[in-house]
């Protein structure tokens, strides 16, 4: 350590200091050069990834959502272009509460949006000034107009595209579909947390499904979102694709997304229209499905909130007052409201009579106007009575008597035990989410339910629909359609998930719950007494028949007292909404090998003869009509069948109105 | 060779051929290779600023080199008499600075005369290693022996008087580098074992009180070097990312001019005080044990010249210098791979800067002088 100077004896006193010195110096260098050792041999590996992660900005390409189309291939939901106003207070420093004042001119920002983002402004300090933060959502076309004619007005203010979930038409068949809204904080951690590994975390900011299709088929409809990879420095400014093809390998600088399934509806559109033009209720629910699958074809639940509204734009006010309409407009009636069936419920009593040998094919019942158990006495609905009925005559004409009579023989158990098999009681499968399974009593239930236990007397009111049975319309379907073919069908509404090109990627098969085990006759006596309904002079829903087609409907009216009845039947006109009749028809056609299920439930308009039945009788005129234009069309084009409607995703939304394009079918 | 001998007459008439064989040629060959290294690796540092500073580093350290040069020819009797005059009109200085000094970032350290602009606080340094050598040496003439505590009160009041100006500024690590010099320099003259350890307690009741009359921000950098992680986007940054790019160099480093970190402003202050981030990053573990590798072979040869001075004043003077090279060196080092918490050290002849460059040639200069000057009588 002397050595580097020329040889020499230097004075004795300087060089132990000198030589102690040098240790210590040696040993600083050591700890110096082991911290080096630890920093970049043995965590290295921590530290360039780190370093490489300072630089490199990841961007999210988000991936389209699948459309939903109907059977068709008409779009009926997709996405539109729809931009959102932000805002960095950065970039309008000491002027934000002014250009917060000229923006809300621009774009009409309500109280509560505007107060809400002079909260952000003055919570935005230090870095989070760096941050921008959403003045508005989903602006109109106008506004993003007013807005970009003023970009020197406006420092800090950004327009960005957002796309919005667009539900073509409206309130139709809302519940089914269900909507979309912002994924919550806390929710988001738990969600993150319960994904399977290989699908992509949300974050905040993401819309989810909610409801309905959108949250039944939330992982098919996302699709997976792309990634573009920055480089930027130390202030976040992107420094240019030269030092980006330099910094960053190749496959990881842009991995583009890649949409979501879209969903093949058994809708059919046109019926669905339809249905909806049609159906004259305040509330209620219209259903069509194909008897020979289980595919539903219409579905009318009302009223529906707007799930357009509810994606995104809706404010407080409108939410209350959704949430406080008497009519409970967020119920989705189809599954999950259960009603007293009434008279459509004969048909139950009807087959399990004749099942369990209790009433024989061509047997009858005198009907005096009433019924007679003990000390209750129970009204028909003619109060003169039908006198002397068959079984197609008491469901044809609706005696009441004719079924007490034979609901007293059964009793409950048995009708339970055959409405059970015809589906009732037990949720159909529908599975879009919080169905009800409705109630379908027997003996142990009213044990359990009813102070005192079961009565005789009571399978007497459930023989009619009354009582303490209840059906979802849903299950109204399952059960008519079981009549129908024999089969028990789960009710569906999607055909198939295909991708974007079209190509099938799952296909959902009819499903079959049970075989009815009933016998051939008791078949053939119940059809007769629901066509009797239709096509009887004495029918209740004679008025609906359809003559002119050549083909015969079957059904069966129903007319469900909500309120116990009171010494005598009041008018519709005389007594408060809430506490009308339902009105009820349930029926298929055509006749011999049915392929088209109808029911209709009108809440609280009355008789089920003419406020259900017309709307039913329409509705299979209609899919007649469409059916034999359909074969028409099929014939005119001649040729090989044509391939399956491929829905394509529209391209990149231009900007302007959303678009209202049909996609042609078997384009 | 004409100036050195008209400059260098002092030494009588063999100076001549004496200053070229005694020169320290190996440590001038070290500061060579490291400035030449430091230069180089400034290119890389500034990619970022578009400032090409590494050419301005280029005339510094010339300049530099011309001071060192000048140094080495004057007698090393004139800085003997000079120390005290040296010593108070860096003090002066150093008041001056305080009062009329130039704002920059919070603090007052510069003092502008016409286009220059220059740190008093870097020639304090050399002015407390002069005052205290002449001072040890007069002082060894009278009473011989180590010293006790009454007796070193001069030393660490020489020590302390710029110290706590340079503390005022404030510069927290030029104070502490000023106060390693000088307890380098105390500690080779002889201190008594007793006197040693109520220093050392009084340097712990010390640190215990002065902790509450640190700046906030000099209370952050410690409390952050005792968590760096705690506060990575805060005060913690600067250490955070310093270690990141230190780290990230690994084993053989990214190469020349291939640093994220410097290239994209995650350093602070990457051509000053974080310089040797830039280089680990660049160059790896292998490139940094070869750079500590030539600071240790300067420090440890500026040692030996301490060794073999001629006398008293010169060995405290080379210790001062040497000091002043390897505290700087190690305390910056320490810093920027997070053994210390971030204190405003440049890493001699590496850092980019006028004050700081020439402050180290004229200390390369006076320890020359020294190596030259051994034999004479």
């Amino acid at each position: 350590m002397i050595g580097l100077s020329s040889p020499g004896t230097p004075p004795k006193d300087f060089r132990p200091h000198a030589q102690w010195a040098a240790l210590v110096v040696a040993a600083c260098f050591l700890v110096i050069a082991g911290r080096l050792y630890q920093l970049q041999i043995l965590r290295g590996d921590e530290y360039k990834g780190r370093a490489d992660e300072n630089f490199v900005k990841e961007l999210r390409v988000p991936a389209d959502r699948g459309l939903m189309v109907d059977r068709n291939g008409r779009i009926l939901v997709d996405e539109r272009p729809s931009y959102d106003v932000i805002l960095t207070p950065w970039f309008c420093g000491k002027q934000c509460g002014e250009v917060l004042a000229r923006l809300g001119a621009m774009i009409s920002l309500t109280p509560e949006e505007a107060q809400r983002a002079e909260e952000r402004l003055l919570s935005a300090r230090g870095l989070t000034r760096f941050r921008p933060f959403t003045v508005k959502v989903d602006i109109g076309r106008d506004e993003l107009d007013v807005v970009e004619a003023h970009p020197g007005d406006l420092p800090g203010v950004d327009v960005i595209p957002a796309p919005h979930r667009n539900y073509r038409y409206g309130t139709s068949a809302a519940h089914l579909f269900g909507y979309m809204n912002e994924i919550g904080a806390e929710e988001l951690e738990r969600i993150n947390n319960e994904l399977p590994d290989e699908d992509q975390p949300y974050q905040p900011g993401d819309y989810i499904g909610r409801r309905g299709l959108e949250r039944r088929f939330e992982k098919e409809l996302r699709g997976v979102d792309g990634r573009r990879r920055l480089a930027v420095d130390a202030r976040g400014s992107a420094k240019g694709e030269e030092l980006e093809r330099e910094l960053i390998p190749e496959a990881q600088r842009f991995v583009p997304s890649s949409p979501g399934g879209n969903l093949v509806l058994s809708l059919d559109w046109r019926l669905q229209e339809f249905a909806e033009k049609t159906f004259p209720g305040t509330a209620g629910v219209v259903l069509a499905m194909d008897a020979r699958t289980g595919f539903l074809l219409a579905l009318v639940s009302r009223p529906a909130p707007d799930p357009n509204k509810l994606s995104g734009r809706i404010t407080r006010q409108e939410l209350a007052a959704i949430h406080s309409d008497p009519l409970q407009p967020e119920l989705f009636r189809a599954i999950q409201q259960h009603y007293f069936p009434g008279s459509t419920f004969k048909v139950v009593t009807a087959v399990a009579a004749l099942e369990e040998g209790l009433f024989r094919p061509g047997g009858t019942i005198y009907c005096p106007g009433h019924f007679s158990l003990g000390r209750y006495r129970w009204r028909c609905d003619k109060e003169s009575g039908h006198g002397t009925v068959d079984l197609e005559h008491a469901l044809g004409a609706s005696c009441d008597v004719f079924f007490y009579s034979l609901g007293e023989k059964l009793g409950a158990d048995r009708i339970a035990r055959w409405g059970g098999g015809l589906g009732l009681g037990r949720p159909t499968g529908f599975d879009v989410g919080g169905e009800v399974p409705g109630v379908l009593p027997d003996a142990a239930w009213h044990d359990r339910h009813i102070p005192g236990g079961y009565q005789r007397g009571m399978a007497v009111n459930i023989a009619i629909g009354q009582g303490d049975v209840r059906v979802t319309p849903m299950q109204q379907l399952v059960l008519y359609a079981a009549l129908a073919t024999g089969t028990v069908w789960r009710p569906q509404a999607v055909l198939r998930l295909e991708d974007e090109r079209g190509q099938v990627l799952r296909e959902f098969a009819p499903d079959a719950r049970g075989k009815l085990p009933m016998k051939p006759e008791t078949r053939e006596a119940v059809l007769e007494g629901l066509a009797a309904a239709v096509n009887q002079p004495y029918g209740t829903a004679y008025s609906q028949r359809l003559k002119d087609l050549g083909v015969e409907m079957v059904g069966k009216t129903g007319t469900a007292q909500v309120v116990r009845l009171g010494a005598r039947r009041l008018k519709a006109h005389q007594v408060s909404y809430f506490e009308r009749d339902h009105a009820w028809f349930a029926a298929f056609a055509p006749r011999q090998d049915p392929e088209i299920v109808v029911v209709v439930l009108n809440e609280h308009s009355g008789f089920g003869a003419s406020n259900a039945a017309p709307t039913a009788s329409a509705l299979v005129r209609k899919w007649l009509e469409l059916k034999a234009q359909d074969a028409a069309e099929q014939r005119g084009t001649a040729g090989p069948r044509q391939p399956p409607p491929a829905p394509a995703v529209p391209p990149a939304p231009p900007p302007g109105p959303p678009p209202r394009k049909e996609v042609p079918r078997g384009a | 060779m004409a100036l050195e001998i008209s400059l260098g007459g002092a030494g009588g008439p063999g100076a001549p051929r004496r200053l070229v064989a005694n020169a320290p040629w190996g440590v001038a060959l070290l500061v060579l290779g490291i400035s030449a290294l430091g230069v180089w690796n400034l290119a890389s540092a500034s990619r970022s600023a578009h400032a090409p500073v590494w050419i301005a580093q280029l005339w510094w350290m010339g300049a530099g080199s011309v001071v060192a040069a000048a140094v080495v020819m004057f007698d090393d009797r004139t800085f003997h008499r000079l120390a005290w005059v040296f010593y108070f009109a860096v003090v002066a200085l150093l008041v001056l600075v305080l009062l009329k000094g130039r704002w920059v970032m919070g603090a007052r350290r510069w003092l502008t005369f016409g286009p220059v602009n220059f740190q008093p606080s870097e020639l304090a340094k050399i002015a407390v290693a002069m005052a205290l050598a002449r001072w040890f040496h007069e002082d060894a003439a009278r009473r011989p022996g180590p010293y006790g505590l009454l007796r070193l009160a001069v030393p660490i009041g020489i020590t302390a008087l710029p110290a706590l100006l340079i503390k005022r500024q404030p510069d927290l690590g030029t104070a502490l580098v000023v106060v390693a010099v000088g307890a380098t320099v105390i500690l080779f003259a002889g201190v008594r074992w007793k006197a040693l350890a109520a220093l050392g307690l009084a340097a712990l009741v010390g640190a215990v009180l002065v902790w509450p009359h640190l700046q906030p921000y000099q209370r952050k950098r410690v409390e952050t070097f005792l968590n760096p992680e705690g506060d990575v986007r805060g005060a913690g940054y600067h250490a955070t990312q310093s270690i990141i790019a230190v780290g990230s160099g690994q084993g053989t480093g990214k190469g020349w001019g291939q640093g994220t970190q410097s290239l994209l402003s995650f350093l602070p202050e990457q051509h000053t005080d974080f310089i040797f981030s830039v280089w680990a990053e660049e160059h790896g573990f292998l490139g940094c044990l070869f750079l500590l590798a030539l600071y240790l072979a300067l420090v440890l040869a500026a040692l030996g010249i301490a060794g073999n001075a001629r006398d008293r004043f010169g060995h405290l003077l080379a210790v001062g210098i040497t000091g002043m090279l390897f505290w700087q060196a190690a305390i910056n080092v320490a810093m920027v791979i997070g053994l210390l918490p971030v204190v405003g050290v440049t890493l001699p002849l590496m850092s980019y800067g006028g004050s700081s460059v020439l402050t180290v040639f004229f200390g390369l200069g006076l320890l020359a002088n020294v190596a030259v000057r051994r034999f004479v009588n």
